[in-house]
């Protein structure tokens, strides 16, 4: 032992360690960088790392699904129940998000006009084959309490009337169509008067037509036009649609205009009907 | 048509009762397409009753004919019966006229077929627009009634190939019994 102490051997092994001891110094002081050395080895075996560390982790995936196959297939089957689950309920909440909304609408017609009776909401079955005026079904009758003549409208505003109603299922005409007649008035100017009623041209943009205005009329483009409520048919103050373009009618003796429905007639999926409301005509009136 | 076996005539009574079951399965679901969406579609119905009525006896085809007028009526919203008087008179008709003068051929076909749907789209041209003297009614018959026609002879042309089909498999064929085509085959010469 003696011998090994006092041999070469022994005393290049402890300067050996000694060096090592101050590369280990000489690494604390750097502050966290590597020194030069352990750099220059990263940069040349990165590489190969790479590509080693990618052989070992394909392997020792493969051979993880291989001993875990039935732990995977497991998991597998569970999480496609839970999936399965998960779009269930998600088709609910947007069915329970849709209905919410219809509500919603529904709430607020009934918050702004408190002297209505509105049906439950209804849902548009479909459009009448090939009518140019865009009349439609939807899937309540005479047992929801649904009468012929009633207005049908969104929270936007007025859509049309019921005009054949059975007892699961009513038909509603438009207010595209010549065959409906509506009084109504400016928002902004109860002097500014006239009918709505559609015509073939105006159906075919989606729009409607409010004739017999006056030639002194102040309407403008923009300006909103509700229901007059004078006839009995429709109640009061009920948004129509909007002023698209004022010109004079054939005669040349009163003047017509253009308007844009406050709902587009040709996409509605669901609306209310209104059963009753203060100053209705009843039909024996 | 000479049936000699039960068996043959328990093939023909389930062959028939098919072929109407498919029948009328395609005229519901021509309904239903007519029924659906907001796009200008042909009144299949109307080449549909036809394509039967050529086939068939005058009894089936009335029968058809009123039950595909009364679904028209119902799809389009018209006053219901309207189309199913219609339709029923043109079926007794082009039925008569299949059995008596006409060849089942598909242009005698497409002929009556555009002829008859012509008719029908003028007369509800003339009853729903024209007649209340809407502005520019003209339009309604060129923008719709026309456009509604030309579809209607487009789709006869798939529900002849359709109807052939069904036919071709479940319509029953005339049998004759030797000493019968001997017979027919002398009184030819």
């Amino acid at each position: 032992m003696r011998e090994f102490f006092k041999s070469t051997r022994f005393k290049i092994l402890l300067a050996f360690l000694a060096f090592l001891l101050g590369i280990m110094i000489y690494a604390v002081t750097k502050g966290g960088y590597s020194v030069s050395g352990a750099s220059f080895i990263n940069t040349i075996t990165k590489p190969f790392r790479a590509v080693s560390n990618g052989i070992s982790m394909k392997m020792e995936h493969n051979l993880d699904k291989i001993s875990n196959a039935d732990e995977y297939y497991e998991e597998n089957q569970r999480l496609k129940a839970q999936i399965s689950k998960l779009n269930k309920q998600l088709t609910e909440y947007d069915a329970l998000k849709e209905e919410v909304e219809e509500l919603r609408k529904f709430v607020k017609i009934k918050e702004e006009h408190e002297d209505y009776i509105l049906s439950v909401p209804c849902d548009v079955m479909g459009y009448v084959t090939n009518d140019p005026f865009k009349s439609f079904t939807i899937d309540k009758g005479s047992d929801d309490g649904i009468l012929p003549n009633c207005p049908v409208v969104t929270a936007e505003g007025l859509v049309g009337i019921t005009v054949e109603v059975s007892e699961h299922v009513s038909t509603v005409r438009t207010i595209l169509s010549p065959d409906l007649s509506i009084a109504a008035v400016c928002s902004s100017s109860s002097a500014d008067q006239g009918i709505i009623e559609g015509t073939v041209l105006t159906a075919e943009n989606g729009n409607t037509k409010l004739i017999h205005l006056s030639t002194e009329n102040k309407l403008k483009n923009g300006d909103l036009m509700i229901t007059a409520g004078t006839s009995g048919l429709f109640p009061k103050d009920y948004q129509i649609g909007t002023v698209k373009s004022v010109e004079y009618d054939t005669s040349g003796l009163s003047m017509c205009a253009e308007i844009v429905p406050c709902v587009d007639i040709t996409r509605l999926t669901s609306v209310t009907v209104i059963t009753d409301f203060s100053g209705k005509k009843e039909d024996s009136e | 048509m000479r049936l000699r076996t039960t068996r043959e005539q328990r093939i023909l009574y389930i062959k028939t009762a098919l072929r109407w079951l498919i029948y009328y399965i395609l005229i519901f679901l021509s309904f239903i397409i007519m029924t659906s969406g907001t796009w200008l579609k042909p009144i299949l119905l109307v080449p549909i009753a036809l394509a039967i009525a050529v086939n068939n006896n005058q009894y089936g085809s009335v029968v058809t004919g009123a039950i595909c007028g009364f679904m028209i009526d119902i799809s389009c919203g018209k006053l219901f019966g309207y189309n199913a008087v219609l339709l029923a008179f043109f079926c007794i008709v082009v039925s008569l006229l299949f059995e008596l003068y006409l060849k089942y051929k598909f242009i005698n076909f497409m002929l009556i077929t555009a002829g008859v749907s012509y008719i029908q789209c003028r007369l509800d041209y003339k009853f729903y627009y024209e007649i209340w003297n809407y502005e520019n009614v003209e339009r309604i018959f060129t923008q719709f009634t026309l456009k509604i026609w030309v579809y209607t002879i487009i789709s006869s042309v798939f529900i002849y190939l359709l109807i052939k089909l069904i036919n071709h498999f479940l319509m029953p064929k005339n049998h004759l019994t030797i000493e019968e085509a001997i017979v027919t085959k002398t009184q030819q010469n």
